[in-house]
């Protein structure tokens, strides 16, 4: 059973596009990474699955139960980190975690300790005294405590420090060895790279690619710097089909390698070379071409 | 799960009910102590100055005949505007805190991503409000009945009647509620909804004055709240107002249930 599926979900606001025809499924277990750029669509669809926005077409459904009709029975099951966080400013870590348990019905208080040590949140201090990185530590708190099912995440790491980061994605790797599912929204690259095992590309509310982590680095070229002896000669060399030229300066050729590294022994043999760098694959330069405006993109 | 938000929302707000309970408390007693004591003051003041006196009509919304007696000035205090004002404000500020007081403030995404229906919520928030209302009420009354004991009224009167006008003025704080409930419910900034609900209140409360000045206007008294709540005559008769009140209760319930749907229909959208 997919954790969440939708199937072509768009929305609009007026005259703009939300989103437009994405379909996702995110099977039991992953971390799935929900990557794109600000304004893409990533917390619309994130708000339909969560109820608060009704999808003008298209499906969404978690654990096989409609997002809008189902919500509140679909949310005993889901933690949900909004991207634009705002607590109560009354709210100290433990009145927090005395209401959540009111409403989930369940004593989260030793669970809920538990994580603000982890966290290194002191439990009396009010949010309004808080700093931004500690409101997002509490909020963190708050949708991981009663260890859900599914948890949802709209850019969790903004505010956090590097150590809180990485004790984050310990959290989260424990819940998904465990059985639970993370849909893990960022613009980062690197912590998508890091955590995730599949990742959906979203740019202009459409979905530009949804694939395993492995098979995209499969996709990427690597990049090969040709430093020629003079000038001159760099800019007189006509590229093989298997270097892709993105750029010439002075002497300097950058290069994407599209064929194999025999291919590309072979050809520098016979060049003026004084020096030649392959470095190695980059998901980086990858999900650059993604996010290039729609058309110059891959 | 309901308790969790009774717990939160009077967490939120018992300050508010007290504060206002309390404010209304004093307000009740003072006016039922002070005001029979202006009644000789007072017409001499309407011998010489006759609009006073379409002024405290358009107030009690009935004609009180010859002189002001002190049964007129004790009427006053169930609709003298601090009383008024104080029941509004505690309405405007409570009622206009969920859903646009929670979309304004961000808040709404953490509290709707907790197992709880739009509807529950609602409901929720309802039962604080109702009994927010019995309270404020129940203090006014108070007020009034201890004022009673320091400055008792020169002829003894049934207890039933401040009851029956309480009971009257709950349905006017149960129709401006829920009025106020409705355009909470369609609204994304909670201080446009204040600023919607403080205008018709107004409106309704000048509507009544304007009726005694410029009687052409008399057709569209039934728009003003205050025209279902006439305190004087339920003093003067006994009578309970059964249609004012069930008048009341209609719009209350009407626009519970359109703010009901309107808020588990709508898109939350805090962006």
């Amino acid at each position: 059973m997919n954790a969440i599926a939708t199937d072509r979900l768009s929305l609009s606001y007026g005259k703009r596009t939300g989103i437009e025809g994405v379909d996702l499924q995110v099977p039991q277990g992953e971390i799935f990474g929900f990557l794109g750029p600000n304004g893409a669509g990533k917390t619309t669809t994130i708000r339909i699955l969560l109820g608060l926005l009704k999808p003008s077409q298209g499906s969404a459904q978690i654990f096989d139960q409609d997002c809008w009709s189902q919500s509140a029975k679909i949310k005993q099951g889901i933690g949900y980190l909004p991207g634009d966080l705002r607590l109560y400013p009354w709210f100290t870590g433990r009145r927090a975690l005395r209401i959540v348990s009111s409403v989930r019905g369940k004593d989260l208080s030793v669970q809920g300790q538990e994580l603000l040590e982890r966290f290194q949140l002191d439990g009396n201090v009010p949010v309004r005294k808080m700093s931004r990185g500690m409101r997002q530590k509490l909020g963190i708190v708050l949708a991981l405590v009663h260890e859900p099912q599914l948890v949802i995440l709209d850019e969790p790491t903004s505010g956090l420090d590097p150590l809180m980061c990485d004790e984050l994605y310990c959290c989260l790797r424990e819940l998904t060895s465990a059985g639970a599912t993370v849909f893990f929204s960022s613009h980062t690259l690197s912590e998508v790279e890091l955590l995730c095992n599949r990742v959906a590309i979203v740019r202009g509310g459409k979905i530009i690619a949804d694939e395993t982590m492995d098979a995209l680095r499969k996709r990427v070229h690597r990049s090969v710097v040709l430093r020629y002896r003079d000038a001159e000669v760099a800019a007189r060399i006509v590229m093989p089909e298997f270097l892709q030229l993105e750029q010439r300066s002075d002497n300097v050729c950058r290069c994407l390698l599209t064929g194999t590294t025999p291919q590309l022994i072979a050809w520098a043999a016979e060049q003026p070379l004084e020096d030649l760098s392959v470095s190695p694959p980059s998901l980086e330069s990858l999900f650059r071409r993604f996010y290039e405006p729609l058309e110059t993109s891959v | 799960m309901i308790k969790g938000i009774l717990r939160k929302t009077l967490y939120e707000t018992w300050v508010l009910h007290f504060a206002f309970g309390l404010a209304l408390f004093l307000v009740g007693m003072l006016l039922t102590m002070l005001l029979p004591q202006l009644e000789e003051g007072l017409n001499q003041f309407l011998a010489t100055l006759p609009f006073i006196r379409t002024f405290i009509q358009a107030l009690l919304g009935d004609d009180f005949g010859g002189n002001i007696n002190a049964d007129t000035l004790r009427a006053i205090v169930w609709v003298h505007p601090t009383v008024l004002t104080l029941l509004w404000a505690h309405e405007i500020v409570f009622c206009t805190r969920v859903p646009a007081g929670e979309i304004d403030r961000g808040t709404i995404d953490i509290l709707l991503s907790w197992p709880l229906s739009r509807r529950k919520l609602y409901v929720c928030e309802t039962m604080v409000w109702l009994a927010a209302g019995l309270w404020l009420c129940g203090m006014l009354l108070a007020g009034h009945g201890t004022a009673g004991v320091f400055a008792p009224a020169r002829s003894v009167h049934s207890p039933r009647l401040p009851l029956l006008v309480v009971g009257n003025l709950y349905c006017v704080y149960l129709a401006v509620g829920a009025v106020t409930l409705l355009i909470s419910a369609l609204s994304n900034v909670r201080g446009r909804a204040m600023a919607a609900v403080f205008s018709l209140v107004l409106a309704s409360f000048l509507l009544n004055f304007l009726i005694q000045f410029w009687p052409e206007v008399e057709v569209l008294s039934p728009l003003g709240v205050l025209s279902y709540y006439r305190p004087a005559s339920i003093l003067a008769t006994g009578k309970v107002p059964v249609a004012d009140m069930l008048t009341l209760l209609g719009i209350g319930s009407v626009a519970w249930v359109a703010g009901l749907e309107m808020f588990g229909r709508r898109n939350i959208c805090t962006l």
